[in-house]
Order: C-alpha cells, then structure tokens, then sequence
C-alpha cells in the first residue's frame, strides 16, 4: 500500500481532528421531524444527499481543487457562495479551516483556511492518487460521519448502521468516477429537502449536532 | 426548384430584451433600450422620475420556451439606481423535441444601486428542457433581492410531470466575487426523490437577498413563514439573506411569497403584474 494512500487515509478519518462528528448535514432536523425513521431511510435519504446534494457537488469541488491549475481561492469564494444556511457554511468552513490547520502543523505547508472539499483538494494535491480515488475516500468520509450521527441519534444498531453504510458503496464509487469528467459548469443540485432541512435545523428548540 | 430541407432543426423563437437605468440631472431616467424578436420590456407609462423605483415588465411574447428558443434578458443600473424587474406573466418551458431553451438574464447594478428582481413562476411542463443562467453582477455597497419558482406542471389541471430537464444557475456577485450561487439542476431521477429531495413537492421557490442590514430581515421574516401546505425556512449566512420553500402545488407556495417579500420589502407593495 501506497504511503500516500496512507496519508489520505489519515486524513479523512474520524480521529483526525477536523471535529465532524458535530455536524448532521440537516439529519439531525429530518430525524426529529420524523422523516427518517429506519434503516432503510436513512440509506435513502444518504444516497440522494451524495447523489442529488452537497455529495456531488463536493466531489466536484474536490477534484477541481487537485488539478494542476487549480485557483483554491477562487474555488473556495464558490463553495462559500453555493452553502445555502449559515450553519450549512460552518459546517464546511470549519472542518476545513480546522483541516488545513492539522495538515499544515504536519507537513509545515502553508495551507490556508477554506471550505472542508477545496482545503482537502489543495492539501492532497501533492498526494500521488487519482482523483477518484481521493474522490471516494472523501465521500466516503462524509457518508460514515452521517451514519454515525444517525446511529448516535436514532434507534439504529452498529450492524445496521454499517450495512447502510456498505450499501453506499456503489453510490459513492459512481459519483467519484463521474465527478472526474465533470467541470464546475456540472454543478447543480436538487437535494432540496435536505437543504431546507439544514435551514429548519437553526430553529429547532433542542439541538444536539450544530448543523 | 424548390428544396425542402430535412433534418433542419425547427426555427425557433429569439428575444433579446434590455433596459439601462442611471440617475441624471432630472431624477433617474432611461439611458437605454434594446428590444429584438419575442423580448419585449414595458416601462409603465410616468414610472421613471415618480415617487418609489421604477418597475420594469419583461414579456416573452412567442406564449412559451420549447427547445432551441434563445431568450435574453437583462437590466444595467447606474451608481445609485433602484428599480424592480419582473415578467408580465408565469413562464411556460413546453415539451421539447430538440434541446434545451436557452435563457440568460444579466442584471448589473452599479455602486450603492438596488435591484428587486421577482420574476413571475416558471412552470416546467412533462418533456421540457430549459438551460436558463441568471446573474446578477454588484458593485461596491449594491444590493439586491432575488426571488426564483418552480412549478411541476399545474396540479390543479391534473397534469403530472415525469420527464425534465431543468439546469437553473442563480449567481449573485459582487466586486467580480461570487456571494450566492444556487445551481438547481432537476432530471427525470430527481422528481423521483424522497425527503432530502423532492419528497413529493412539486412547487419550490428560493429567495436571496444580499445588502447592508438583510440579516436584521430574519426573525421577521421567520415569523411569517407558516403558510398551510408550504415548508419554509430562513437563514442568514455571512452577508446574505436566503430562504427555500417547497410545497404541493404552486397556489399556497405564491401566497407564502407574497408574505414574504412584504416582509423584506417593508411593505411595498407587489410589481402590478401579480395578481393575487
């Protein structure tokens, strides 16, 4: 195995201090609300966020930020633009600046604050791996933390927690292959329960996650 | 001898609307205006100069988008110019037997200007493909309010939509810097959605405002989103103000519009046009 594989694989791992675990992406909100109850709906409502939301389009943002000619702060101005709640930019913002700062300690690299998908672009950029493969692993990443809060927040069993996760695994290779041929002009979203449940999360009265 | 060309692409329509506003000596007052094909822009007679920004009326004559259609509209504003755009009626994107509709707004808005552009619902028929981009451009203290909605078909003609194509790009900038960009990209799949998609709504709608002092506008405007059958919610990210309403069918989502945009208009009144 690949040193840098390892180094990646660090990186996007729950102990790595980017403080994920705080986040629900909105599942926190369609939970309560009573919009994912079971297994399977959670499996469903994963799927279309990676397939149909934020997961897509940070692929693309991801795989954009580890070309060559890559314009991080340019990409970075866009991701900012395109969270449609301020808890939804926390949630980006500070796992990436939190990220940027871990890697830069690590490899004393000079590695700006920026949103989660761009800080990890620009800090894997010298990483030798195809950006599929950086792709999925970062997806990968973001659907396990969303399990997990799923599993700390509902009635949901290690087993079946992680056979939804295992169940993803199609979804998550296709889209990080897909986002490989895609360009910004690509980007477009129709997660729109998802996003409006990341909204309604700042009003709710009890709040365990922050996003 | 007369040929008939096969394989040729059916023609379709083309419009190309533009208005430019700037203050002069005498008030604001129109500095430009360009009309081409089937964009037309209506200025009501004496709304230059009067008391409140001057509304301006686009209207797509050609009754609809289908594939192919080219359609461009667009307002320039000078240094401290406000107005508000609107479309004379809901746009209609049709079934589509070749490609996707094209159309661009570009809104530019000089420094310290204001633009409220509220462009009537855009209702997305079975078989439609529309590309539409819509960007507004901000100069240095600018603002603006974006308003965008989407209606699947018409319920209460018991018409159902199961085939689309919709790339609806909305970016607002400001300096050159993008501040909102809300790609909504709709495909056969995506009408199929559970509840972090679609879920069943068929009516959605999107508000943006960017300016000094919006964030003030969000406990007020929380307040009024109670609409019964509309789900809403409000937040205020950086120096923005957004709001994303989704609901059954596209009556109760209007009535929603409407309370919310007295609300971060301060009571102005609706552009004419919408009738409610």
């Amino acid at each position: 195995m690949s040193h840098d594989l390892l180094t990646l694989v660090q990186w996007l791992s729950p102990a790595f201090p980017t403080g994920g675990f705080a986040y629900s992406h909105g599942l926190e909100s369609a939970i309560s609300a009573g919009q994912v109850t079971d297994a399977a709906a959670l499996r469903q409502w994963l799927t279309e966020v990676l397939h149909f939301g934020a997961g897509r389009q940070d692929a693309i943002l991801l795989v954009q930020a580890l070309g060559p000619e890559a314009d991080h702060s340019a990409l970075d101005d866009l991701a900012r633009a395109l969270q449609p709640s301020s808890e939804r930019l926390s949630e980006t913002l500070e796992q990436g600046t939190a990220f940027a700062r871990t890697v830069a300690a690590l490899t004393g690299r000079a590695l700006p604050a920026r949103c989660l998908p761009v800080a990890v672009g620009e800090a894997a950029t010298p990483l030798s791996l195809p950006p599929a493969q950086v792709a999925a692993l970062y997806l990968h990443a973001f659907a396990s933390n969303l399990t997990s809060v799923a599993m700390r927040f509902m009635p949901l069993g290690q087993e079946a927690g992680q056979g939804v996760l295992a169940a993803l695994h199609p979804v998550i290779d296709a889209l990080a292959t897909e986002a490989t041929r895609l360009t910004l002009d690509d980007l477009g979203s129709s997660a729109l329960g998802a996003d409006l449940s990341a909204l309604a999360h700042e009003t709710l009265d009890v709040r365990i996650f922050r996003t | 001898m007369l040929t008939i060309p096969i394989n040729q692409p059916m023609q379709r329509s083309r419009g190309d609307a533009w208005v430019s506003l700037a203050h002069g000596a005498a008030g604001l007052r129109l500095t430009g205006l360009r009309q081409q094909g089937s964009a037309k822009c209506i200025l009501p007679h004496g709304a230059v100069g009067r008391q409140g920004p001057p509304e301006v009326v686009f209207l797509n004559t050609s009754g609809g988008l289908t594939g192919g259609d080219v359609l461009s509209y667009a307002v320039t504003l000078g240094p401290r110019a406000r107005a508000v755009a609107t479309t004379q009626t809901a746009e209609r994107a049709y079934r589509s037997s070749g490609g996707p509709a094209q159309v661009r707004v570009t809104m530019s808005i000089d420094a310290q200007g204001w633009l409220d552009w509220l462009p009537q619902e855009t209702i997305l028929f079975d078989g439609s493909h529309l590309d539409r981009r819509t960007t507004l451009d901000l100069g240095p203290g600018a603002g603006c309010l974006l308003l965008e909605c989407v209606v699947l078909g018409r319920a209460a003609m018991g018409e159902t939509v199961a085939r689309v194509g919709l790339s609806d790009w909305r970016e607002i900038r400001q300096s050159g810097r993008p501040v909102m960009v809300e790609p909504l990209a709709l495909t056969d799949r995506a009408l199929q959605t559970g509840a972090a998609g679609l879920g069943g709504a068929r009516a959605f709608a999107s508000v943006a405002m960017i300016g000094q002092g919006v964030a003030d506008l969000l406990n007020p405007v929380r307040a009024v989103l109670d609409e019964p059958g509309v789900t809403a919610a409000a937040s205020a990210p950086e120096s923005r103000l957004m709001l994303r309403m989704m609901a059954g069918d596209g009556w109760p989502l209007r009535r929603q519009i409407a309370r919310c945009l007295a609300v971060l208009r301060r009571g102005q009144p609706l552009p004419r046009v919408w009738q409610m």
